[in-house]
């Protein structure tokens, strides 16, 4: 059989029957075009967790949080009463040499903010010197504070830049005063800008003041409610992790395995994101390729059709010498067409409607490979497979019946 | 060319009488003829010609095409040489209704290995005088010229034998007159011919006549 030409001749066939190919085509457009938008959408979903989940944890950091903070919740409990302290951390860093730095943390959620006769609502979060270089956020004004303003509990803020657009407007924070609840503060330094955390809260409304203050002053408390550590070789995670619990777990007294505190990896995190992101990445795209599946059943009944139709012309072919095997490549060359068209067309879709949703939940555009197999292998398979019964079915004509 | 050695061709339909549409038949079509087979309806004709064209098998009995036994072919050996070796031209024509003049003469180049599929086509057509209407598609062609397309398409891959199957049953007396004379045009610049027909003005234009009655040969 000569394969140009077959070609040309099936693409005129489907030209000239304009009703059953576009049919076709869009069964197969709408089973591939869901596909790809609630795959893609699942897979943007995760990248844009991941990202923010990296801000927040770099490859080569540990968070130990006070039991059981929930990565997908909203915050920490706030009334959580810890058992984890800042001497815990000393212990840590003191026993395990792998320990570059850390920085304690301590929440104080819904706190009004005053300055002059302008006030917000934010939380405060009480950090340690070393926080600029833990959290990877220095400031754009003013000074971090210091090693000194920590040990002494001095009331000092830092502030994000929309705190200090709220509360200051164009005039210069630095060295202004405010006021935390009732304690009065000074200003030290503007936060560089951040935007959206990994619980999507926004970064820029943050103040951070010395961990020390936040404990003795803002909440009378003696405990943090959690602390992230870097280590210097990220390869050794699995040590440092081993070193940390058993630090904890032997100044905790713990022997029953039940833990007060919880060790969170970027490998954990990235474990709790695919869990989180499964229903995207798994349920959904199964339930659109039910759609795929319907497309399918749309070619076998079309398919059947044109095979009916076509009758005489299949008798016409094997007397001029089509044998059956060339009949059967003729239906499926045709299918495939119409499948890799409502393929190719589907995945456009799918990924038009993704880079719109990428805009609104501003993350970079990309393509995942896997949309490759949903826009042209899965459709011209489940084209084949539909098609391949019509297609015997019109190979086995006796040609003299066909003609008659 | 052609040799049937005691051909039979019986057809049993679910549980009746079985029907006997050739008994014990035997012929012999030699190169460049024009043979007519001419029978009224029901005598068998067509069994004959299926059989000849290598459409069907007889149910006992030998062929031989080129002095090859055919009963031994499979399916596919049958194409190949239906696409190689034969020629049909049908009394519906039997062309594909929304495609062109030229795409419908070059269906047979399509299973054939020949190159310049276009360029045969069209000398085809050039052959039956049709070569301005090639772009027209089938449905907006005359009768006559529809059955000279279907000629067209017979004579593209230089077949050596044509069968005709009542080529003029659907054309008026002027349309048929013209089709004969272009298988006569045919058989005298070499072609072997076989007509099919119940019509003896007809069969007239051939050089030989086989009459068939009830499935019975009888030369003349």
């Amino acid at each position: 059989m000569n394969k140009k030409e077959t070609l040309k001749s099936s693409l005129r066939i489907l030209k000239r029957n304009k009703m059953r190919t576009f049919f076709m085509v869009l069964g197969i457009i709408i089973g591939v075009a869901s596909l790809s938008i609630t795959f893609t959408i699942g897979r943007g979903f995760q990248k844009q967790i991941t990202e923010r989940a990296k801000k927040y944890l770099g490859s080569s950091d540990i968070l130990v949080t006070a039991v059981k903070i929930k990565l997908e919740g909203k915050s920490v409990d706030n009334n959580l009463v810890s058992s984890l302290t800042i001497d815990d951390l000393k212990a840590i860093a003191s026993e395990i040499p792998l320990v570059s730095t850390y920085a304690p943390v301590q929440f104080l959620p819904n706190c009004e903010i005053i300055a002059g006769n302008k006030n917000i609502s934010t939380s405060v979060r009480g950090s340690s010197a070393t926080g600029q270089i833990v959290w990877n956020r220095g400031v754009i004004k003013g000074d971090y504070f210091d090693d000194a303003e920590e040990l002494n509990a001095t009331r000092v803020a830092l502030i994000g830049t929309k705190i200090a657009e709220t509360l200051f407007g164009e005039s210069d924070p630095i060295g202004a005063q405010i006021r935390i609840g009732d304690v009065p503060f000074t200003v030290k330094g503007v936060l560089e800008p951040k935007g959206i955390d990994p619980h999507g809260n926004d970064m820029d409304f943050d103040i951070v003041v010395p961990i020390t203050t936040m404990m003795k002053r803002l909440m009378n408390v003696d405990y943090i409610a959690m602390a992230k550590i870097v280590i210097s070789d990220e390869n050794r995670m699995d040590e440092a992790v081993s070193g940390i619990t058993a630090v904890l777990n032997e100044r905790h007294h713990i022997t029953n395995g039940e833990s007060d505190f919880l060790i969170l990896t970027p490998t954990f995190v990235k474990e709790k994101i695919k869990e989180m992101t499964k229903v995207f990445n798994v349920f959904l795209p199964l339930i659109s390729l039910i759609a795929l599946l319907a497309a399918g059943i749309v070619i076998v009944v079309l398919m059947l059709m044109s095979v009916n139709e076509r009758i005489s012309e299949i008798g016409l072919r094997k007397a001029v010498g089509a044998r059956s095997k060339d009949v059967v490549s003729q239906f499926l060359i045709e299918v495939s067409i119409t499948s890799l068209l409502g393929g190719i067309i589907g995945i456009t879709i799918g990924l038009i409607c993704f880079k719109v949703f990428c805009s609104i939940i501003k993350i970079s555009f990309f393509i995942p490979w896997q949309i490759y197999v949903f826009g042209v292998l899965l459709p011209i398979l489940v084209g084949i497979i539909a098609g391949i019964i019509p297609a015997r079915k019109a190979a086995k004509y006796n040609p003299i019946e066909a003609l008659r | 060319m052609i040799q049937l050695k005691n051909v039979s061709k019986k057809f049993s339909n679910n549980g009746q009488k079985p029907v006997q549409a050739l008994k014990e038949t035997n012929l012999v079509i030699n190169q460049g003829e024009f043979v007519a087979i001419v029978g009224p309806s029901g005598s068998g004709k067509s069994s004959m010609m299926n059989i000849l064209g290598m459409l069907d098998r007889p149910t006992s009995g030998e062929y031989y095409f080129e002095n090859r036994e055919i009963n031994t072919l499979s399916e596919d050996e049958l194409a190949s040489i239906r696409n190689k070796k034969i020629g049909f031209v049908f009394q519906k024509f039997h062309l594909l209704p929304k495609t062109t003049a030229l795409e419908n003469v070059e269906l047979p180049l399509l299973y054939s290995d020949r190159k310049n599929i276009r360029g045969l086509a069209l000398d085809a057509l050039k052959q039956v005088g049709l070569e301005e209407r090639a772009t027209h598609r089938a449905n907006e062609l005359s009768g006559g010229q529809q059955q000279r397309v279907a000629i067209a398409r017979a004579l593209v891959n230089e077949p050596e034998i044509i069968f005709a199957d009542e080529p003029t049953g659907n054309l008026d007396s002027a349309s048929g007159q013209e089709i004969m004379k272009i298988f006569q045009e045919l058989n005298e610049a070499g072609k072997t011919i076989v007509l099919i027909t119940h019509d003896l003005t007809i069969a007239a234009y051939a050089k030989r006549t086989i009459q068939i009655h009830d499935g019975i040969v009888n030369e003349n």
